[in-house]
């Protein structure tokens, strides 16, 4: 009987101890209602651009006379095209760089300063295209400088991707965009 | 006898109940916590608010990937029932329940419950707060950084930086914004004419650099983001940007064009030395401080091609960095990890594709982070971790999040325009 007794208690302490606790216990941290976390940043008020303190960016003003020049001129000369990936002058472009060098060397043009533009397509990372399209522009400078135009009236300026001269999705329009302008300064 | 046997029986038992009382769901990482989200803010708080950051708090304990999330929109009490404290068809690990209100003031709270699904019992509580309603998605992003840290998962402090980026609206016209990394919270900083690569000045991102092509010159200006003020550092004629900053914020790498040629250069903002980094007849691009900021990485076409270079500060020897690809025209470096972004061959991905490549600097260890689109401009966060990044595909550009230890991608597409620049 002592037996049987004790022999019950041992399988019923171990059947208890043995079943460990299915829902741990949890830490109960009750927090006090007056520690609030904020999630305001340092830089808590952004502000927009502080207009009073800008530099100002204003191009040099032009007369009537010396616009319609200038927009004659630039009405003349012809955009340069590149390959992709390419800064190089092309075999077919040369006689462009030629005939832009005659129109800026003529009379009512050779006393202006001009801006060498480049751009590039739409593809690959925009600060590669922003030195492509100033390779591009260089490559013209040079070239320019090769048929009598001083290079001193030339500076350069570089557009990336950010002046496409067409949006749509295609090879043509890629060609159309790796290009370099001129813009004849007052 | 007896006795003795009874009284190491009970010593024996007795051990037995000295269990660990701790919460089991903190210490398994290997088996992601289920969690279930609970929305209990009261019904005059408008229902679109309420879901939009329902929404954004989901997402970002989905990005964290250390949760397993029941993607569902659920309401309770704020008490919550039985049924709301176990959720039992659901069977989660934990409930997150929360209640927003806005005071007077504008502020917005959020009165937060941590629930135990499997005991029904509150294991944590807290209260937050935003100034500002249109700053929400911060508020969401805290309590998930928060919680993630609770259950003793790696850091995603990340999600609550800003990041900073422009944006072509136009032809030669863009605006440089400030934003969530989710692109929920949205706020134009700089805006009017060609405005570009925006640069963070410093970790607490109260200042940041970016380029004006308004003048004649390309100029680098540093504008303090509380006040707006806006500070001339330098111009070049050709291009300007300011591609890193060291990490005491002194010291600019900067690409530039003094004389017609794009070259690296590193500026010292206090004493105002520009020094000339690279000087090679090409291009070189994109340099970013690694070692301590006293080497830098750096995209170049010296081989005919772009591609990733190294060079020590006061030192010519340049290294080749990546020996994979033909076109690799964008990195970021962090310890001994380049990510870069690598055009691919028309016929193995697709038209012009361009994904992102992992390599070790130390090892020749190189690993494929994305397979479809156009990835660019990959830049890491301070964790390692974590890589944010350009996607464009099908017309739309997207901020694009990379989990590199779960191996996910996510992205965020911007509605108008087309991000140009990026960082945070």
């Amino acid at each position: 009987m002592k037996r049987l007794l004790l022999l019950g208690l041992t399988v019923a302490a171990l059947v208890f101890s043995g079943c460990s606790q299915k829902n741990p216990e949890v830490d109960m941290t009750k927090k006090d209602y007056t520690d609030v976390s904020t999630a305001d940043k340092k830089a808590s008020d952004i502000s927009g651009m502080d207009k009073n303190n800008m530099d100002s960016d204003a191009m040099q003003k032009q007369t009537p006379d010396t616009a319609s020049v200038i927009a004659m001129i630039e009405g003349k000369v012809t955009k340069i095209y590149f390959d992709f990936d390419k800064y190089n002058i092309r075999e077919d472009m040369k006689a462009n760089i030629e005939m832009n060098a005659e129109i800026l060397n003529a009379e009512e043009a050779k006393s202006f300063s001009l801006k060498v533009e480049g751009n590039a397509d739409e593809w690959g990372t925009d600060e590669y295209n922003y030195a492509l399209g100033l390779k591009r522009a260089k490559s013209v400078k040079d070239s320019l400088g090769a048929q009598g135009i001083s290079t001193d009236r030339i500076m350069l300026v570089s557009y990336g991707e950010s002046n496409p001269a067409c949006k749509e999705s295609n090879k043509a329009c890629w060609g159309q965009n790796r290009r370099v302008e001129f813009k004849i300064l007052p | 006898m007896i006795k003795k046997i009874i009284i190491v029986l009970i010593l024996l038992t007795c051990t037995l109940f000295s269990a660990d009382a701790t919460v089991e769901i903190v210490k398994k990482m290997d088996k992601l916590p289920k969690i279930a989200l609970q929305d209990a803010s009261d019904v005059t708080i408008n229902l679109a608010f309420r879901k939009r950051f329902f929404k954004i708090l989901i997402g970002d304990l989905k990005v964290s990937s250390h949760f397993d999330v029941v993607d569902e929109y659920l309401a309770s009490t704020f008490e919550g029932t039985v049924e709301e404290n176990f959720l039992s068809s659901l069977h989660p690990d934990l409930i997150l329940r929360y209640k927003i209100s806005i005071d007077a003031d504008g502020e917005v709270i959020a009165q937060l419950k941590l629930i135990n699904a499997k005991s029904g019992q509150i294991d944590n509580e807290k209260i937050y707060k935003i100034s500002q309603q249109t700053r929400y998605p911060f508020l969401a992003h805290k309590i998930a950084v928060e919680l993630n840290n609770y259950i003793g998962a790696p850091s995603i402090k990340w999600m609550e930086q800003f990041v900073i980026f422009s944006k072509y609206t136009g032809t030669k016209e863009s605006e440089i914004v400030i934003s969530d990394y989710t692109l929920s919270f949205q706020k134009i900083v700089v805006k009017g004419g060609l405005n570009i690569f925006p640069k963070w000045a410093n970790k607490s991102q109260d200042a940041f650099y970016y380029s004006s092509y308004n003048a004649l010159k390309p100029t680098l200006y540093k504008v303090d983001v509380t006040t707006g003020k806006r500070t001339k550092i330098i111009s070049s004629e050709g291009m300007l940007v300011c591609s890193d900053v060291s990490s005491d914020g002194k010291t600019l790498v900067l690409t530039m064009a003094p004389h017609d040629q794009a070259d690296i250069y590193t500026y010292n903002v206090e004493t105002k030395n520009l020094e000339n980094i690279t000087s090679y007849g090409g291009i070189d691009v994109n340099g970013n401080f690694i070692d301590n900021d006293k080497r830098i990485v750096f995209v170049s076409d010296r081989l005919g091609y772009p591609n990733i270079f190294a060079q020590a500060i006061g030192s010519n020897s340049v290294e080749q960095m990546v020996y994979h690809g033909k076109n690799n025209n964008s990195a970021s470096a962090l310890n001994n990890y380049i990510v870069y972004s690598s055009r691919e061959k028309e016929s193995e991905f697709g038209s012009r594709t361009f994904n992102l490549y992992l390599i070790s600097t130390k090892t020749d260890y190189i690993r494929q982070l994305t397979a479809t689109g156009r990835n660019l401009y990959p830049r890491f966060a301070d964790d390692g971790e974590t890589v944010l990044f350009i996607k464009y595909y099908e017309n739309q550009s997207a901020l694009g999040v990379i989990r590199l230890n779960a191996n996910k991608s996510y992205h965020f597409p911007l509605k108008v325009g087309k991000i140009q620049s990026i960082d945070w």
